[in-house]
């Protein structure tokens, strides 16, 4: 089956998902995997699509006019086979967390870290808190770390950045387990 | 005694409320042995719960003494009749699988220590206090005995680590 992304981002409201997946449902979209949260003031979906018939983008038609018309952005991927396969990611998980003073580049300076070690990030979040006087970035990474890694040498790694950024950062593992 | 298949989802026995055993008879037994056999022979598992291999009575198995997590603190082989957690304190986040749910596994927090009394097979009354990778393998058990799967007890980390920033009035 031919898979789509279809992302689809507006100002927020009560009823966005109830109209996408309307019209969704409508049309004989399978929504194979899908995350959709509150950003700032905007409502963000991100779906993963399967539809037996169509094959291409014309193959939906004007079938989301009526969303750009509701002013929600859309955005349909077509995605080449496979690209619907989550990968097997081998390795321990471990929650990060990076929170401080808000200063410019947080993420970047850790997620640096990260990617030259080969430490691949699974989930990310992050949320300006505190005061308008005083604002707090926290910073949440979900990340698998590659076999011979362990969350004392990722600690390691990320001291610099903490020195540096004047940031906390907390590396923890989450172990996974089979009950 | 006898390896039993293991119930998937959704199979609705796995979201029915388990029975309290009256008496340790011999299907209850029974029971034990078959849930002790299912666990070893599953290799990796260190739990399994009798709504598992569809039986509705509050009996569950645990052994986290062969996992590299429970090791060095752990009770060796549980076997619980009736079991009932008395006390809770702290919490533990852990990535919880489950041999009824294949394939999926999402972060649960639960209770870091407990206290739990059940009966043993003999029908003496034990009260076991454990924490770590054991109390877990305990509450997720339990849980089945209550119709609960770890899904009913995900919790997404958005909403985890964020929703206690009240809005601003």
């Amino acid at each position: 089956m031919q898979h789509f992304a279809l992302t689809i981002v507006g100002r927020d409201r009560p009823g966005i998902v109830a109209q996408v997946t309307e019209i969704l449902f409508n049309l004989g979209c399978n929504i194979a995997d899908s995350s959709c949260s509150i950003l700032g003031g905007q409502f963000a979906m991100i779906l993963i699509l399967a539809h037996p018939d169509v094959k291409d983008r014309a193959g939906f038609g004007d079938a989301f006019r009526p969303l750009e018309e509701a002013d929600l952005t859309v955005a349909l991927r077509v995605l080449k086979p496979g690209g619907e396969i989550r990968p097997q990611i081998e390795g321990e998980l471990c929650m990060i967390s990076v929170y401080g003073a808000d200063k410019p580049g947080i993420i970047y300076h850790v997620a640096k870290v990260l990617g030259e070690r080969q430490i691949n990030i699974t989930d990310l979040n992050t949320k300006l808190v505190g005061s308008d006087e005083r604002p707090v970035y926290v910073m949440v990474i979900e990340a698998a770390l590659p076999a011979g890694v362990d969350e004392q040498d990722v600690n390691d790694w990320l001291v610099p950045i903490r020195d540096e950024l004047q940031v906390d950062i907390n590396v923890r593992i989450i172990p996974t387990v089979e009950l | 005694m006898a390896v039993r298949e293991i119930r998937v989802y959704p199979d609705p026995v796995l979201k029915q409320v388990a029975a309290e055993v009256a008496a340790i008879d011999e299907t209850v037994i029974a029971v034990i042995d078959d849930l002790v056999d299912t666990m070893r022979a599953a290799g990796h598992s260190v739990g399994v719960a009798a709504p598992q291999i569809g039986v509705l009575l509050r009996v569950v198995v645990v052994d986290v003494s062969h996992s590299k997590l429970g090791r060095d603190h752990n009770h060796g082989l549980l076997e619980m009749v009736n079991p009932r957690i008395l006390e809770k304190t702290g919490g533990k986040t852990m990535r919880e699988g489950c041999m009824s749910i294949p394939d999926y596994t999402g972060n649960v927090e639960r209770a870091e220590r407990i206290v739990v009394e059940f009966l043993e097979r003999s029908g003496r009354l034990r009260f076991v206090e454990t924490s770590g990778f054991e109390a877990v393998a305990i509450q997720h058990e339990i849980d089945h005995l209550d119709g609960l799967l770890f899904l009913d007890r995900v919790s997404s980390l958005k909403t985890d680590l964020f929703r206690r920033k009240a809005p601003k009035g």
